[in-house]
């Protein structure tokens, strides 16, 4: 009986950490897209990092000339 | 897990910063001395020098041209990352608790300190990322506390918000281009100070942590709880790290606020929790006080810590720390 009761607990525990799992990631790839949209919408590249990249480009361009 | 000591402060730690390619490793501490440090091994690459008062805080732009540091002899200045050469020296009437770039290098952020007759502020100056640019005098906006002041700020995404951490344990939400207030929760305990708030690396939440030890995962937009993290020791800083779901906690009670021996024992430790699932799964030991700042590799591959013993640990993570994983983790989503 001990042994079918610690079963249903770790079913419980293991079923628990499914749910936040699932709750974080649907939430990461809801606000992924929106700022992505929000973005777009400032006429902005979609990744912040592609932006810096271009900003840095531009800059050792000027030096080149 | 060998840690690197990175000896060079004579006094406590007060914050470190990792640069945005994760080379680079920069200190403020009491001392009045900023330290720059290769992450990798922990050689010290230079100081800058000029501050007459303790440091408290220092940042560095994404493309390591700029840094800025704040400090109790009320001056904000901006350093060549390169050379050390002062570029530029804002003066307040109190001391400058914070600073934050923007994650665009273009704004940056200072949290002043309340003193007799001078209310909390939290300044907001445009900076050109340019060495040879003329930084402007004067703050775009400065956002004044009259009930509880700031002792922590962070820019959000896209530069909408201002989010600020009190000295009350609310966090407020201002509008990032008129400092405006646009929320306000009681995230942490009544009276107890937020010590610390890191911006995950997209900047769409945050963590905070407080004298009340509990550390919080909140959005930027609702300033909604997500996570909370519940310690047993006053918490002084609390980092995000890219590529694994954790948190990094740091705290500790000072020996003097201590009555009993035993108490004081494993306070001094860096705290490792899952970030979903709010667990504890380790701590690493090694400060001889409490640990005031912990800063993560940008690209998650190691951490540093700064402790009131005025050491640097410098970690790098090596093979289990990557395999560490829940078994729902391990399932395909």
């Amino acid at each position: 009986e001990d042994q079918f009761e610690a079963e249903v607990a770790n079913k419980e525990v293991l079923e628990a950490r499914k749910r936040q799992l699932d709750e974080w990631r649907a939430w990461r790839a809801r606000i992924e897209k929106e700022v992505r949209w929000e973005r777009v919408d400032l006429g902005l590249p979609e990744d912040p990092e592609e932006a810096l990249r271009e900003a840095a480009g531009e800059e050792e361009d000027k030096i080149v000339e | 897990m060998r840690p690197i000591l990175l000896q060079g402060h004579e006094r406590s730690l007060t914050q470190i910063k990792y640069n945005k390619d994760g080379d680079l490793l920069f200190s403020t501490a009491k001392d009045h001395v900023v330290c720059a440090w290769y992450s990798v091994n922990g050689e010290r690459v230079g100081t800058y020098n000029g501050h007459i008062g303790a440091l408290w805080t220092v940042d560095v732009d994404p493309t390591t041209t700029l840094l800025v540091t704040g400090s109790a002899d009320n001056t904000i200045r901006l350093w060549d990352v390169r050379t050390g050469k002062q570029l530029k020296m804002w003066e307040f009437p109190t001391a400058v608790k914070r600073v934050e770039f923007s994650e665009d290098g273009t704004l940056l952020l200072a949290v002043t300190e309340q003193r007799m007759g001078h209310l909390g502020t939290v300044v907001v100056f445009p900076i050109t990322v340019d060495l040879e640019a003329e930084q402007v005098d004067a703050p775009s906006f400065t956002i004044t506390f009259r009930e509880s002041k700031a002792t922590v700020a962070a820019w959000s995404y896209l530069n909408k918000y201002i989010i600020t951490g009190h000295e009350d344990g609310r966090v407020s939400q201002y509008d990032g281009k008129t400092g405006e207030l646009i929320k306000d929760v009681q995230a942490h305990e009544l009276d107890m100070q937020i010590t610390d708030i890191q911006m995950a690396p997209d900047r769409t939440y945050f963590i905070t942590c407080s004298k009340d030890k509990n550390a919080k995962i909140l959005d930027v937009n609702e300033l909604k709880v997500l996570k909370t993290y519940v310690t047993d020791t006053p918490l002084n800083t609390a980092a995000l790290t890219p590529k694994k779901d954790f948190v990094i906690l740091g705290g500790g009670q000072e020996a003097r606020d201590v009555t009993t021996t035993s108490q004081r024992q494993g306070k001094f430790e860096a705290r490792f929790y899952h970030k979903i699932f709010e667990d504890e799964i380790g701590r690493v030991k090694g400060h001889f006080g409490p640990l005031n700042t912990i800063a993560v590799h940008p690209q998650g591959v190691g951490y540093a810590s700064g402790g009131e013993d005025g050491y640097v640990r410098v970690h790098h993570f090596d093979k289990p720390y990557f395999d560490f994983a829940y078994e729902v983790e391990k399932m395909k989503g």
